[in-house]
């Protein structure tokens, strides 16, 4: 499965109702949900999973989990994306087959090289600015890392990391394949109008 | 069945391979890894090291709520919490491991039951401090009403030390289950045996 290029990919954030937060990213044009809920219980991840799914399908926009390769595994869903906490790649490549897309977080070269190997679709790179909506002990890498970490995995990346309106455009120019954002949609009055306006933005 | 303590990323740090290692042939259990503290990335390597160990002895390691790491891993079965993944949907994906689940009323057993899952964990039986703050507990009776409604195996857990297991087991039970009893490794296999030379053979 190939990442599509200038791509938006919207992941849930830990408050709002992620399908419905899912229903109003795709409209503003996302091309990539992925479910993120650290503390939910599998019940709940999976009937959220199976209706963005299926809004996902709608509009030809892919479907990932986060973490739960269990919850891909029984709702089918295009792939997970794992974080240097989660299950080893190479497990999940295993589990889901070579059809999957299979994301890993990287944040330096060696992460990035160990994920190729281990069977990844794309790289998620960052952080790359300063972000809130996680717990990030480590510095921002910024844009410059960005060339470095792509060509020691040789796979598309995904950007992540304080990433809003402002910087989106300087992301793609400096080598990304699309961007991840959490609060820059879901914290937004209006997150179909947010994903739309970064939409433009990174295709700019 | 042996319930490991769920403090693996805490005080018992090191606990559940001690336990894994100290598990004797002669007395094959279900051994539950049950450790909602730990990071995916630490509970697939822990299961990962142990599931052969279990192997080895005899038993089976099952894996508490993740399908995932209970297939990378090796282990034998995946055991559902209530609020899981339905479980229907994790038996068809379970690759042939063994799913049970944990039920906490009738109708839960009953439906669990109709899944098709091999095995159903009913509780809590008798009183037990970490239940506690849920409410009452369920009683022999109600262990009965529920062996007697459903065809599927049901494990007794919650306060069910060595000298009640037998109650357990006539009210219809297959076995019993367990977590605090079995905390110190270097006793488990004398633990085991007691259990056993309470329970018929």
């Amino acid at each position: 499965m190939n990442l599509p290029r200038r791509l938006l990919c919207v992941i849930t954030d830990e408050e709002s109702d992620p399908v419905e937060l899912a229903r109003q990213a795709l409209e503003g044009g996302a091309g990539m949900m992925q479910l993120r809920r650290k503390k939910a219980s599998g019940r709940d991840l999976f009937h959220w999973a199976l209706r963005i799914q299926e809004l996902c399908r709608e509009r030809e926009a892919l479907f990932i989990v986060n973490d739960r390769v269990d919850i891909a595994l029984a709702m089918h869903a295009d792939g997970v994306h794992l974080g240097q906490q989660d299950m080893p790649a190479a497990a999940a490549r295993a589990l889901l087959g070579p059809g999957a897309m299979i994301g890993v977080s990287v944040s330096c070269e060696e992460e990035a090289a160990k994920a190729a190997a281990d069977g990844a679709s794309y790289i998620g790179v960052g952080h790359i600015f300063p972000t809130y909506s996680k717990n990030k002990p480590s510095p921002p890498i910024g844009t410059a890392a960005i060339k470095p970490i792509r060509n020691a995995a040789q796979l598309p990346v995904i950007a992540i990391g304080g990433i809003d309106l402002d910087n989106s455009a300087e992301v793609i120019r400096a080598g990304a394949s699309g961007i991840a954002v959490i609060s820059a949609v879901s914290d937004s009055d209006d997150p179909a109008a947010a994903a739309r306006e970064l939409v433009r933005r990174i295709r700019q | 069945m042996i319930v490991s303590s769920g403090g693996e990323h805490l005080a018992h740090r090191g606990l559940v391979l001690k336990q894994a290692r100290a598990l004797p042939l002669s007395a094959p259990v279900i051994f539950q890894v049950r450790e909602k503290g730990l990071d995916s990335a630490s509970l697939w390597t822990l299961c990962s090291q142990i599931a052969p160990v279990i192997d080895d002895a005899g038993s089976i390691l099952a894996v508490n709520d993740r399908l995932d790491i209970a297939l990378a891993s090796g282990a034998g079965a995946v055991h559902l919490p209530e609020s899981s993944c339905p479980a229907d949907v994790i038996r068809k994906a379970a690759r042939g491991l063994l799913t049970g689940q944990s039920v906490h009323s009738k109708t839960a057993a009953l439906n669990a039951s109709s899944a098709g899952l091999d095995y159903l964990l009913f509780g809590p039986v008798f009183h037990t401090p970490s239940k506690a703050p849920f409410g009452p507990p369920q009683g022999l009776e109600k262990l009965r009403e529920i062996c007697e409604k459903v065809r599927t195996p049901v494990f007794a857990v919650g306060g069910v030390t060595h000298d009640k297991a037998l109650a357990c087991i006539e009210c219809g039970a297959w076995g019993v289950a367990a977590l605090t009893p079995f905390l110190d490794a270097g006793s488990l296999p004398d633990t085991i045996n007691r259990y056993l030379s309470y329970l018929p053979s």
